[in-house]
């Protein structure tokens, strides 16, 4: 092998280098072959003559692997002023039937379709789907005889149409009556994409509603509708008044060289309200926060206003009197003995959290502009002016632990005096959480 | 230490053979090179890619701080465990268990008196209070077919509630077969009885699955699968979906037993039938809705009772179109 390597060698060396060193490389080529085998094999007549080197040349690695093209991926280049839209897609796939009448190759043309849907954001339309399916040739693959029957008639072809269909169920897309017109043509009532699509009309309408908290399928592009929307889904009580503490910016204002105007968007119910009315000022109220909530393919973060629990001796049970309604008694004492068999509930404590006082959603997370938040929930709640408020943020997102960052700051202030009262409190906190 | 480490290794290797006729016969490994235990779980370590029955059920996700149980670990630690005591400790609490299960039969079913068990309307049946409750759940992600979504398992804040969190991602592994990735589970282990025995729950005197926990939004699918052991049984499995609210508040799930679906390798079937439950083998959640990003979910109990309003036997009916020889 090592003289194959010396002519190679010697062969490169001296046509690559020329003039430079041939009279040397010539002159002593075996003793020049250890050293230098490898580097001679690789990099061979790369400056001067790259049509007559002898070895290939290996690609560099930075790189990347030149994709061949699909077949007919040059009717997807983007149009003239590069927007992908429907009208693009449609004419793409419009321009593929007049390309060949016979319509040869339309099994990867349709592939390839579907996998630049999502480039052209069509991928929910269902005409689209349908201008696709269009594409196959209509009565070729109708099996005629029972042995058509029998055996997968023209396989590729089924898998194709079948897809087509996985994916309008991926993205959620109820067929309809064309499509299945257009299936019956081209494939006939027992093929295997006919029978995917009845279980997907039997499926998607068992399932169409089936989701308790249901979020719109188009949700809304403003971040203060959005805020309001995820807060509305949020809270369960219908009396809850969302409120808008501050507008962000408009984009076309010249000096937005100070990203503080997020939208802070907050929302609190008539018996939070109350509850944090009567919240004693001595203990401290916490925002916590942020956490996420996802509407659909959306992620909301939020922030909530919360105080821990009392402890058990401390809570008081709130008695009506006995005058509030004259009409039939609201507290009723009786014992009836309830044998076993009548007791619903189940044997374990619930974990019980502190009440849960106001949330909002605000486009930045740090402590500013939720002070913001809480200055604006002081109009309507006047009592928060005398309560101390933590700031507990977490850096990441997505967990419910209290983490490090604790900052006190109540309304008016002065932070040396309330530090003790704050570690007092915090060692409350620990104690009781 | 080595040697021992090998021993120990060589008894996990040879428990997690798939060996179905063990159900049957518990008394039969008397022989001490046979026998192997899983409760013994601290410092052995997982073999390898060869047993692909439990590889997708293992412990596949190890959050850095360790607090699910480990199944990897470094020869160097604990030098003083004695391959002898141990197998005699743990045959000591074998035979403890089979005692309590035998005098447990005589009390009643599941060591409670019968008059008890049959008036039972609510039920716990999984809680998470302390770390050995987190014990009895695994969690999967799509990294066993090299997808890139990652999920964890800890007791969420003040130890009442169990915290399943990570990051999902659809990006598909490239590995020429998969077309679609992106999911995350958490799967209940098997109950075991004295010798590893296999048990299942009893729910039939209960018809609607209780789940009171606290999501961020996304939709969850509930699984629950019968004995797996049997070849035809495999992938076969009952689900629903459980919509989370998102938000501060605790959320209660209540799922009626009627309502879940059959499924063989992950494709809803045409003939539908009940849930049969009385041989209920492990319930998990799976998180799969093609959306990138992290999630959580807090889970703070989970419980089967009897809802009196609930009448419904079975949602799903069988169409003669599809399932033709159902209805000759």
């Amino acid at each position: 092998m090592s003289w194959a390597q010396a002519i190679l060698l010697a062969r490169g060396l001296s046509r690559g280098w020329g003039g430079i060193c041939s009279t040397a490389l010539t002159g002593a080529p075996f003793s020049q072959v250890p050293p230098q085998a490898p580097r001679g094999l690789r990099c061979s007549a790369v400056a001067h003559n790259p049509d007559s080197s002898l070895v290939p040349r290996p690609p560099e690695p930075s790189r990347r692997p030149v994709k061949a093209l699909a077949v007919h991926e040059e009717l997807f280049r983007p149009a003239l002023d590069g927007t992908r839209d429907k009208a693009n897609f449609v004419r793409a796939v419009q321009n593929f039937a007049e390309y060949n009448v016979h319509k040869r190759g339309h099994v990867d043309f349709i592939y390839l379709a579907l996998r630049k849907m999502r480039e052209y954001g069509v991928e929910r339309d269902l005409s689209v789907y349908n201008l696709l399916l269009d594409v196959f040739p209509k009565e070729v693959f109708r099996p005629r005889n029972i042995f058509h029957s029998i055996f997968i008639h023209y396989p590729r072809q089924q898998e194709c149409g079948i897809a087509v269909l996985e994916q309008m169920e991926n993205h959620g897309v109820m067929p309809n009556n064309e499509t299945e017109f257009l299936l019956m043509q081209i494939f006939g009532r027992k093929s295997y994409p006919m029978l995917k699509l009845v279980r997907m009309k039997l499926w998607f309408t068992r399932f169409k509603n089936i989701n308790p908290f249901p979020v719109p399928r188009d949700l809304p592009q403003d971040p203060v509708d959005l805020a309001s929307l995820a807060l509305r889904h949020m809270e369960p009580d219908l009396s809850a008044r969302v409120t808008t503490y501050q507008m962000p910016l408009p984009k076309d204002s010249p000096d937005t060289m100070d990203p503080t105007e997020t939208h802070i968007v907050g929302i609190q119910s008539p018996e939070q309200q109350s509850a944090l009315a009567r919240h004693d000022p001595v203990r401290p109220i916490f925002v916590e926060g942020p956490f996420s909530l996802w509407l659909r393919d959306k992620c909301v973060y939020y922030h909530i206003l919360r105080a821990d629990l009392l402890p058990p001796e401390e809570r008081e049970v709130e008695e009506i009197p006995e005058e509030w309604n004259l009409y039939y008694p609201m507290q009723l004492d009786l014992t009836y003995g309830r044998s076993g068999w009548d007791d619903y509930k189940f044997n374990i404590d619930e974990v019980e959290e502190g009440p849960v006082f106001a949330i909002c959603v605000a486009g930045a997370h740090d402590q500013a502009t939720l002070a913001k938040w809480i200055q604006g929930l002081q109009e309507t709640n006047p009592a928060l002016a005398r309560i101390p408020v933590v700031f507990r943020l977490s850096g990441s997102s997505g967990e419910l632990l209290a983490s490090s960052s604790e900052l006190e700051e109540p309304p008016p202030p002065p932070p040396e005096g309330q530090e003790e009262e704050e570690d007092s409190q915090q060692r409350q906190q620990q104690g009781q959480s | 230490m080595a040697l021992v480490h090998k021993l120990l290794n060589g008894t996990y290797i040879l428990r997690k053979c798939p060996k179905p006729r063990v159900v049957f016969c518990p008394f039969w490994r008397t022989h001490f090179a046979d026998y192997c235990s899983s409760s013994f779980q601290k410092p052995v370590a997982a073999p390898g890619k060869a047993y692909s029955q439990r590889k997708t059920k293992g412990n596949l996700e190890e959050h850095h701080q360790r607090e699910v149980a480990l199944e990897i670990t470094s020869p160097e630690d604990k030098p003083e465990i004695s391959f002898d005591k141990a197998i005699k400790e743990e045959m000591k609490g074998h035979f403890r268990h089979l005692k309590d299960d035998i005098v447990n039969y005589w009390i009643g079913p599941e060591g409670r008196p019968l008059h008890e068990v049959l008036m039972e309307q609510a039920k716990v049946v999984w809680q998470f209070r302390s770390k050995e409750d987190l014990d009895k759940w695994t969690v999967t992600s799509d990294k066993t077919i090299g997808g890139r979504s990652e999920v964890f398992l800890k007791m969420g804040r003040n130890n009442q509630s169990a915290l399943l969190y990570g990051t999902l991602s659809s990006e598909a592994p490239q590995d020429g077969e998969s077309g679609r990735s992106g999911y995350c589970a958490m799967v209940s282990k098997i109950l075991r009885g004295p010798f590893e025995m296999k048990r299942s729950y009893d729910w039939s005197h209960f018809n609607t699955l209780y789940l009171r926990v606290r999501g961020d939004g996304r939709p969850w699918m509930v699984n629950i699968r019968e004995d797996t052991d049997i070849i035809q049984r495999k992938d076969q499995m009952y689900s629903y979906f459980m919509f989370t609210r998102g938000g501060p508040y605790w959320q209660e799930v209540k799922i009626p037993f009627s309502k879940f679906f059959f499924s063989n390798q992950g494709r809803i079937r045409d003939a539908q039938y009940q849930l049969p439950l009385d041989k209920i083998s492990s319930i998990g959640f799976t998180l799969a809705d093609k959306v990138d990003g992290p999630f959580f979910l807090e889970i703070d109990f989970i419980g089967v009772f009897t809802d009196p309003a609930h009448t419904e036997e079975f949602a799903y009916e069988n169409s003669p179109e599809l399932n033709p020889r159902l209805f000759k």
